[in-house]
């Protein structure tokens, strides 16, 4: 045991910040968050009322719902979305370079300046409406972020904007390692454009998918600052509920909620794993 | 895919065209709103145009006295953030790119997993435990939490470089009679210098847009993700867009400048809501 300290001193010494660090700044804290959830705000004993207390909110049954909304919706839009933009940038055209470029442009936008921006397009006197008026499509204005499903709608194509350039630079990267040689082979079977994407690209790209499914999922679920910013208290989600009962000083009650979200998540990494992917991409990919 | 017949052609071109026009919209609605005369904007029907260019919004924000404190504020926290993230991750992304192959997984795995946890989860027990260390609205106790995500962050992008470097580089040097000091600053440290110089203008970025944590540890000095904030909950408009582009200058500057290294394996871990 001497020896091997010894003769790793140096590695050792270089990972101890780093690992002390993590051990003291997420993992201590994050079972301390779990620990406050099943504790009472006040007394401190052991109980489960505080997610008793959740449960019986309407406010927070519509935060899981929201949040598991906001991932499928935002989730199917990004993927197909990326999938598209990744393919009609794969084509070779003129200016490509500077579509490039411009598709990447929201990566340089911080999240909560897309979000106010956002405000102005989605607001009831925003662009959004204005268009759709001077089109023709609408008389009166639509209250995009009242708090209905089109709310979550408005939230998922927020994030869709701001995210974009990283899921589609994932898929083309995906993309651009399929060798041409399969696209050739198939296309002296005959195959339609359509038969290539369905039989080949996909199948080919699912690595690249499952990786990108799984980085946006885990952060739609914990998405705050949009929601926070677009649609304030009215459209509660599982982080802007925890931060909503932080601000009112229940601290169990936000500990508890996070807790939700936690197990929220590792439900959905473990479920994708199992049954989607069963294991191909993530073993083949990173 | 040798002969594109002119009606793919001009699919190709609708896409791009559509495709630009949505990615760009929101940001020049942004700088209109922010020269803009009120009456253009808050109106049943905003004009999308600029009729006519004002700078009194932006005169306020500078004269407001509400705009140098927070950009200082964020600066210092965003600048010790990247320094101290640096100092701790460099080292220990070298030495798990040196691991073997299963102890450097175990620790890939443990940095992907801290990712998973809920922000909002981790800044509860954080806000409490400040709040005795007498670190809530200081700039330290930003830099301490804001070292939480980037640190995983940063060395998930560092080990991907220094796995890179080739194990015969340090081992000709060591041949040479230098010591492991002495080959990490003068062999490996040069060639990685890259990326660890892409890394760093990343958590340098990541730190000044921060919300979360700054929302959870302030309380009278914002940072300027929480000026907007603060003026979205109080419906300021002009204001909003106006600290938003100002928040939005220096990234746009590095995004602009780390463009060519946007490369898609230095986004693993990069991906961030």
């Amino acid at each position: 045991m001497l020896n091997y300290l010894k003769k790793y001193n140096l590695e050792i010494l270089f990972l101890l910040p780093l690992s002390l660090y993590i051990l003291g700044f997420t993992m201590i804290p994050i079972t301390k968050s779990i620990m406050m959830g099943f504790q009472d705000n006040i007394t401190g004993q052991w109980t489960l009322s505080v997610y008793e207390y959740l449960f019986s909110k309407p406010d927070f049954m519509r935060s899981i719902w929201n949040t598991i909304g906001v991932t499928i919706i935002g989730l199917t839009i990004q993927i197909s979305l990326g999938l598209f933009v990744a393919i009609v940038l794969k084509q070779t055209f003129k200016g490509k370079s500077i579509i490039r470029a411009l598709v990447l442009m929201p990566m340089g936008i911080p999240t909560l300046v897309s979000g106010v921006t956002l405000l102005y397009v989605f607001g009831t006197q925003g662009y959004l409406n204005e268009l759709l008026y001077r089109i023709g499509l609408i008389e009166v204005p639509i209250n995009w972020t009242s708090g209905n499903i089109q709310s979550l709608f408005v939230i998922a194509i927020a994030d869709t904007w701001k995210v974009l350039p990283i899921v589609v630079l994932l898929l083309l990267a995906g993309l651009e390692s399929i060798s041409k040689d399969v696209y050739e082979a198939s296309s002296i079977d005959g195959a339609s454009k359509w038969h290539d994407f369905r039989y080949v690209t996909l199948p080919l790209l699912k690595p690249a998918i499952t990786m990108t499914v799984i980085l946006r999922a885990v952060d739609s679920f914990r998405i705050f600052e949009l929601p926070q910013i677009l649609v304030g208290k009215s459209v509660p989600f599982l982080s802007t509920y925890a931060y909503e009962e932080y601000a009112y000083n229940n601290l169990s009650a936000s500990g508890a909620a996070s807790t939700v979200l936690l197990v929220l998540i590792l439900i959905f990494v473990m479920l994708y794993i199992k049954f989607v992917d069963k294991g191909e991409g993530l073993s083949s990919g990173k | 895919m040798a002969s594109k017949s002119a009606n793919t052609k001009i699919w190709i071109y609708l896409s791009v065209l559509i495709i630009s026009f949505c990615m760009i919209a929101p940001v020049y609605i942004l700088i209109k709103i922010s020269f803009s005369e009120p009456h253009e904007v808050l109106t049943q029907h905003p004009t999308f145009l600029i009729h006519d260019v004002t700078f009194k919004h932006w005169k306020q924000v500078f004269e407001s006295g509400n705009l140098w404190e927070p950009l200082r504020k964020s600066f210092t926290v965003a600048s010790l953030t990247m320094l101290l993230a640096l100092a701790i991750v460099t080292p220990a992304s070298y030495a798990i790119s040196r691991l073997n192959k299963k102890a450097k997984y175990i620790f890939i795995l443990t940095l992907f997993f801290t990712k998973m946890f809920p922000v909002v989860g981790i800044a509860l027990p954080i806000s409490v435990t400040f709040l005795k260390w007498n670190l809530l609205d200081t700039d330290i106790g930003l830099v301490l939490a804001h070292l939480i995500g980037q640190l995983p962050f940063m060395a998930w992008i560092l080990v991907a470089t220094f796995s890179a470097i080739p194990f015969d580089l340090e081992e000709s040097a060591a041949i040479d009679g230098a010591s492991r000091m002495q080959t990490l600053s003068k062999v490996i440290l040069p060639v990685a210098m890259q990326g660890i110089a892409v890394a760093a203008l990343y958590v340098w970025l990541n730190s000044w847009n921060e919300f979360t944590y700054a929302l959870y540890l302030s309380l009278s000095t914002k940072t300027m993700p929480l000026q907007i904030y603060y003026y979205v909950e109080r419906g300021g408009f002009f204001q909003q867009a106006a600290y938003a582009t100002i928040l939005a200058i220096p990234v746009v500057l590095i995004t602009f400048i780390l463009q060519r290294y946007l490369k898609s394996d230095y986004l693993g871990g990069a991906v961030k809501g």
